[in-house]
């Protein structure tokens, strides 16, 4: 399928390198939140889940060397561009864009409103050089940053896993993180803004997440759904003692509801809450 | 590892998946119940020549592996036998291959499976192998029996490219499938167009990608040379197996328990939900034959 001249494709062309030590344009494609499917089948659905309005995919040849592909998207806010990028933090910093990481060939970043993909189909020392060079040539033709969504900036810094925030909108992405229940019982949708984020160690760790819904109403309500399906023991106090010693605790200050999971305090949970409260309307 | 008390999000994702679980928790009771079964037979066949030095299925060793299996499945000595228990001189074969550009059925498994389909009794010319194109095939629309054919691997979305999976395509939206990361996949198979056409499934387990990553879904690090089949009358049966090797291997790269993410919860749901096939491992009866090295399970 040959790029469509569309305009979000040209500017999103116009931060990819045409050639690269040896590797040319084999094909460039433009896809939109309906039409992704066609190129990543149902893995579209994540991309979808951060509202992303456009992608530039374009592939690089050169002879006897493996293919380079480089998939650009344009997330609409640098908030979803961080978000997608929070989907998957494994791999080591490649010190390009705003974050980053590489793996199995594989360098992923953000920066301002984008989130960029630059992947070998065979990794080797060669590929590997390649594939950070054009991640770096992009980086610099997006001349625009972005900021992180307002509210990673709430979280209590203390013992908080700062490769462990994750930024996103509905319940399949909570779950893909961290599974509180099969039915949407916090009543996500592309609507509300999450994060979740990590604390303590391996062996003891606590997850705070923080949702803020488009109005009180609507906060009242995801929290009431909670409460009824995940503490009803909790009989209207908002924290409870679970099964493994841990605590559970939730809460609504205007139109953002807090939970603290697996705390391995009551007066931790009630820190954290407290921590959030403070710092709302700042 | 240290003992761990099940807590409510694993009485939760229990009941989602396991009949009995959700009567823990009031919330979720009306979890439905299923009374006790005779097993499914599963039959996990590798061969160490399943793969030339290159990575490419040696055709030879593909045929010798799918008729060893089918004949153990179907208790039947002869492979034409075997197969002619299951497929009918006067079917219409539809064989769902999977044509995904980094880990495809493989030619080699799709010609095994014609080759046994012909010697079936049933005419090229009532025989046709594909993918995107079943809705449209004629073969395929007017398909009195199925052979479902797919490699096992990881999946952003659905958790794992499974056999349920692989009817995706029999559904003019395959997105509208997609909620709740493919949860109802299995109700695909209940459609008038596809409902008791399956007499095979085959869950190609040649080079299973284990660990999904990026836009492309894939790289070469997160795939192994497993070199085998799995073959099963029932696809949910055949998919739980797949999916304890898959995070076996997990385990064995990762040096941890690393669950698969999303949770291929589609895989139970078909059993739990909607009574496709079996995903427990207790009512599965899993045959093993051939290669044992590194088989994980």
């Amino acid at each position: 399928m040959a790029a469509r001249p569309t305009d979000q494709g040209r500017a999103l062309a116009s931060f990819i390198p045409a050639e690269f030590t040896g590797w040319t344009i084999e094909e460039d494609q433009v896809f939109d939140a309906e039409t992704i499917f066609k190129y990543v089948d149902g893995t579209g659905e994540v991309y979808r889940s951060y509202n992303m309005k456009s992608l530039f995919a374009r592939r690089f040849a050169a002879k006897g060397k493996p293919v380079l592909v480089v998939d650009l998207f344009d997330m609409g806010t640098s908030a979803d561009a961080f978000g997608l990028f929070t989907h998957d933090l494994d791999g080591e910093d490649a010190a390009t864009g705003q974050g980053s990481t590489y793996k199995g060939g594989l360098l992923s970043f953000w920066k301002g409103r984008y989130f960029a993909s630059v992947y070998a189909e065979d990794e080797t020392p060669e590929t590997k050089q390649a594939v950070l060079g054009i991640a770096r040539k992009i980086d610099e033709a997006i001349r625009e940053t972005g900021e992180k969504p307002a509210l990673v900036s709430m979280l209590p810094p203390e013992g908080l896993q700062t490769k462990d925030i994750r930024f996103f909108h509905n319940h399949s992405v909570l779950n893909y993180h961290f599974f509180v229940a099969d039915e949407n019982i916090l009543q996500l949708d592309q609507t509300t803004a999450v994060v979740l984020a990590s604390y303590g160690d391996k062996d003891v760790r606590s997850r705070l997440l923080v949702v803020r819904y488009s109005g009180v109403a609507k906060a009242e309500a995801a929290l009431d759904s909670f409460v009824k399906a995940y503490m009803p023991d909790a009989k209207g106090a908002g924290i409870v003692q679970t099964e493994d010693g841990n605590w559970t605790a939730a809460r609504r200050k205007d139109c953002l509801v807090i939970i603290v999971f697996q705390a391995p305090s009551r007066e931790f949970a009630e820190d954290q809450l407290r921590w959030i409260e403070t710092r709302i309307g700042k | 590892m240290k003992n761990k008390a099940m807590t409510r999000r694993d009485f939760i994702k229990a009941a989602s998946v396991a009949p009995l679980a959700g009567a823990f928790i009031p919330a979720l009771k009306g979890q439905p119940t299923q009374a006790a079964a005779e097993k499914v037979k599963v039959v996990l066949i590798r061969d160490k020549d399943a793969l030339d030095a290159f990575g490419t299925p040696n055709a030879d060793v593909i045929q010798r592996m799918l008729d060893e299996a089918v004949t153990t499945l179907l208790g039947e000595k002869d492979p034409v036998k075997a197969w002619k228990t299951i497929i009918r001189p006067e079917d219409t074969v539809g064989i769902k291959t999977n044509t995904w550009k980094y880990i495809p059925t493989t030619t080699q498994v799709e010609q095994a499976i014609m080759r046994r389909v012909l010697d079936a009794g049933v005419p090229e010319g009532r025989i046709s192998i594909d993918d995107r194109g079943v809705l449209t095939n004629p073969i395929f629309k007017n398909a009195t029996a199925f052979v479902n054919a797919r490699p096992a691997r990881a999946h952003h979305w659905s958790g794992m490219g499974s056999l349920i999976k692989n009817y995706i395509m029999f559904t003019a939206n395959p997105s509208a499938w997609h909620g709740d990361t493919c949860a109802d996949l299995a109700k695909i198979w209940d459609l008038p167009h596809v409902k008791g056409r399956t007499r095979l499934n085959v869950l190609v387990m040649l080079t299973p990608l284990f660990h999904a990553i990026g836009p492309q879904n894939y790289s070469k690090e997160y795939v192994w040379e497993y070199k085998g089949l799995i073959v099963s009358r029932d696809p949910v049966a055949a998919d739980a197996t797949g999916l304890r090797v898959i995070e076996a291997r997990r385990r064995e790269f990762f040096g941890e328990d690393k669950p698969m993410q999303p949770t291929p919860h589609h895989i139970f749901l078909a059993d739990t939900r909607h009574h496709l096939g079996v995903s427990g491992e207790d009512r599965i009866e899993l045959v093993k034959l051939g290669w044992t090295d590194g088989v994980l399970i």
